[in-house]
């Protein structure tokens, strides 16, 4: 049929949603991210008609490590002074104070005692995130953050990584979603080997799309190879290690700081050398 | 306004001098004079038939005397209070020509509504209420639904909702209207009883028949004019007709077509062409 | 006075005989209980969006309730002719009206708490505490600011023709009022003159309804706002209420009856 034949024509999906809103389930999936970002400050969020400066990239994202910040401006004080007795009237009817949901959020805000409280209120914002994955499956952040969470605060660790590697069906060879899943065998399951896997996967990924583009990436790339340098240094391989710190170094935004870990580095393999010179390791026992 | 009657000899409706106009909006015709100058008494204890065809002004009067409609001139009383006052109504009931109530009320709620509003207390109300439903034959209905009624039903439970304060005037607008020969029969035996009990019945209707049977005096109005009013039996008499007869008259209605009569007109009918004004008794005669 | 509350207890009895209520609430329930039923990355504890779920459930289900079931009382008596035997009994136009206001009143705060009731079970089946004076505070707020809508839809039914348009127009006004009304002095600031001064004149001459509104406070667990606060907010909607209704009164006592 004639309908067939247009491209974009939704009736050819199997997905509801899909068929029901089309790409417009794109907007669907933006607005409960940061719907997610709004239920992450308890409510307090700015509205189109308010100074969004400060929220242009959502604070659960920016706290998971996800994406790099845009804010600027106060994020304390966006409403700004009462314009009006009205406006000044009805800030005591919704949240006019900034809070984060894992510093305790409205109650810990408010509890005399300076108790944080149960800072695993962040899961609230999960129900926001998995809508937003489910309207986009294509969004990566949307997989990457609700994975951090997931596993840092709430401790669910399993649930984390099916999330990731359902978004790696969705999404083959995204090299966000591998270095997260990196993180999850590096952080959680102590598989060093299988970290260090991945995560090289991910640079590879990351090196033949991201140097194609103008402006590549940085803030993922640094992610990756920071994780990776201190991952072999940790494991002892210090030659390793200071290959991925000098191309940290390269293009970090602070080389002094990574300076002094290359510094360390080489400390560490020149204390090696001089321990085994000392101390020769024995030959291994004839087995009997 | 109350005029220096003793207690019994107190209308209990008086209407002096009434006009209403009605606006007409969004047309350019002109306001239509609805009722014209309308003077009417009708006194405690009688059966008064307010007769005239449609468009006449009986139903325009009537709500008046409700309070429905202001006056645009003149003025109407109930019991020696101004029609303007709610506490007018205290002491009538009403039934009107359609009758229609709450659906969802049962006729018990319905009556206990009213019954409220007109202050009864609680056992005063049950009490009535069992009394005015045993009149209108309502008893074995009374728990149900006024959706459930049938026609001759509904309107037994608004002549019941009519009664229920005891009211001392009654304003029936078209009792008998859609309803059987035996619901006829029964209304008119309820505005019987009711006369037997010393109060005023104040109802138009198209069936003139019943009217001459049930009412003490009548009225007959046309064109917003009242044209005729007094006892049935002397109107009779006087004219030498039945009321049908005399209402067709009044009204002008001559072999099929219709024609309006002046008052002249109707007095050389009755009395020939060689009458004069100062020798023949008026039309409006005194009871 | 009695003849008020007898008008007011006509008008709830025909609330909970009609289906309007029965089908709001049960439609609630499903939906919320679907929402609840779906698995969080096997979280039990996730409880904010089910209560912004059923709390907007539970505004859109009053707003319906009050502005329907107050826009077809005076047009309905009229039309059924119920009016005329009514008003020939010792009842003035201004009682009737009252009356009606009232009902229309206590019938929204009745299908409110039952709403409230089970937005409470719901809310306290996961998170194991009632913060009751939150609630209270709530359920009240919202009541009053439906005495409000209520007193708009009733002079908006002596204005307008038919109840379908009364109910459109009112129910617009009342999510714009809800949505925009926060925000219209935001937006005047930016238009020129004399967009600004219009919008600024409409922005103080709207009953702002976002004042009654807690669903942020409630959903995200902010204590509960001083009673104080309460107590303005409350003689601002009556003040509202009185002036629709006055001028509901005075545009009936005008009008004619049939």
């Amino acid at each position: 049929m004639w309908f067939e034949a247009w491209e974009g024509n939704r009736a050819r999906s199997g997905d509801l949603l899909q068929t029901l809103l089309g790409d417009s389930r794109r907007i669907f999936a933006n607005h409960f991210f940061v719907k997610a970002d709004a239920y992450f400050h308890s409510g307090y969020y700015p509205t189109i008609f308010d100074n969004r400066e400060a929220f242009e990239t959502p604070h659960m994202a920016e706290d998971a490590g996800a994406v790099a910040s845009n804010n600027q401006g106060d994020e304390n004080g966006f409403l700004g002074k009462p314009r009006d007795w009205i406006d000044a009237f009805s800030r005591q009817f919704y949240p006019s104070i900034h809070t984060h949901l894992d510093e305790g959020g409205a109650q810990g805000h408010t509890a005399s005692s300076g108790d944080l409280g149960d800072n695993s209120e962040v899961r609230e914002i999960l129900p926001w995130l998995r809508l937003s994955a489910e309207l986009d499956p294509n969004s990566i952040r949307t997989y990457t953050v609700t994975a951090y969470w997931l596993r840092r605060q709430m401790g669910k660790v399993a649930e984390a990584e099916q999330f990731l590697r359902d978004g790696l069906r969705e999404n083959p060879g995204s090299y966000e979603i591998l270095f997260e899943l990196g993180r999850i065998f590096d952080e959680n399951h102590h598989d060093a080997d299988r970290a260090r896997n991945l995560w090289e996967l991910a640079l590879r990924n990351w090196q033949k799309v991201e140097l194609t583009k103008p402006d590549p990436d940085n803030f993922l790339f640094l992610q990756i190879v920071s994780h990776l340098a201190m991952l072999e240094e940790r494991e002892g391989n210090f030659h390793q290690a200071l290959a991925y710190m000098e191309l940290w170094k390269a293009h970090s935004m602070q080389p002094a700081k990574v300076q002094g870990r290359i510094d360390a580095v080489r400390q560490k393999i020149s204390s090696a050398k001089s321990l085994s010179l000392e101390h020769p390791q024995p030959p291994n026992p004839i087995p009997e | 306004m109350k005029e220096s009657h003793s207690a019994d000899q107190l209308p209990v409706i008086e209407v002096k001098n009434l006009s209403v106009t009605y606006r007409v909006r969004g047309t350019r015709q002109p306001d239509k004079l609805a009722v014209k100058d309308l003077c009417l008494s009708v006194r405690s204890g009688e059966v008064f038939g307010f007769l005239g065809p449609n468009g006449a002004g009986k139903t325009t009067t009537m709500n008046v005397l409700l309070g429905f409609v202001n006056a645009t001139g003149g003025d109407a009383f109930l019991f020696g209070t101004n029609v303007r006052e709610p506490i007018a109504r205290q002491r009538i009931g009403y039934l009107p020509e359609l009758t229609y109530y709450y659906k969802f009320l049962t006729a018990e709620e319905l009556l206990r509504f009213y019954a409220k509003i007109f202050g009864i207390p609680k056992a005063e109300t049950e009490r009535r209420m069992d009394a005015v439903l045993k009149l209108v034959e309502l008893e074995g209905a009374r728990k149900r639904p006024i959706k459930t009624y049938s026609k001759g039903m509904q309107q037994r439970v608004g002549l019941a909702q009519a009664l229920i304060n005891d009211p001392d005037l009654l304003i029936l607008d078209e009792p008998t209207s859609g309803l059987d020969p035996i619901g006829r029969m029964k209304v008119r035996e309820i505005i019987q009883r009711l006369k037997d009990e010393g109060k005023t019945v104040f109802f138009s209707s198209h069936e003139l028949g019943e009217v001459e049977t049930v009412c003490d005096r009548v009225a007959i109005l046309h064109q917003g004019e009242l044209k005729v009013e007094g006892r049935v039996c002397e109107l009779a008499h006087q004219h030498q007709c039945n009321l049908e007869q005399l209402f067709l008259r009044v009204i002008g209605y001559n072999n099929g077509s219709s024609v309006v009569r002046s008052e002249s007109d109707l007095k050389r009918d009755q009395f020939g062409p060689s009458f004069q004004h100062s020798t023949i008794p008026s039309l409006h005669s005194v009871p | 006075m009695k003849n008020i509350f007898a008008v007011s207890s006509i008008v709830i009895k025909e609330l909970y005989r009609r289906k309007d209520f029965y089908v709001l609430f049960i439609l609630t329930v499903l939906i919320c209980l679907v929402m609840a039923s779906v698995n969080i990355f096997n979280d039990k504890g996730v409880i904010r969006y089910l209560k912004e779920i059923c709390l907007l459930l539970v505004w859109i289900a009053s707003l319906v309730i009050a502005i329907t079931t107050t826009a077809r009382q005076i047009p309905a008596e009229r039309e059924n002719r119920t009016l005329f035997p009514l008003l020939a009994k010792p009842l003035t136009r201004t009682e009737l009206l009252l009356g009606k206001f009232l009902g229309c009143w206590l019938a929204s705060g009745l299908t409110l708490l039952c709403f409230y009731v089970f937005f409470g079970l719901l809310a306290g089946s996961r998170e194991h505490h009632w913060p009751v004076v939150n609630y209270l505070q709530a359920g009240t707020l919202h009541w009053v600011m439906l005495g409000v809508v209520i007193a708009m839809t009733l002079l908006g039914s002596l204005v307008f023709a038919a109840p379908s348009s009364n109910a459109t127009i009112c129910f617009v006004i009342a999510t714009g009022i809800l949505i925009m009304g926060r925000h219209l002095n935001k937006v005047a600031l930016h238009l020129p003159e004399p967009r600004r001064g219009i919008l600024y004149s409409i922005y103080y001459a709207i009953p702002h309804f976002e004042l009654f509104d807690m669903r942020d406070l409630i959903v995200h667990n902010w204590p509960p706002i001083a009673w104080q606060v309460c107590g303005l907010a409350t003689l601002y909607a009556l003040a509202y209420a009185a002036v629709f209704l006055i001028a509901a009164c005075v545009v009936f006592r005008r009008r004619a009856l049939n």
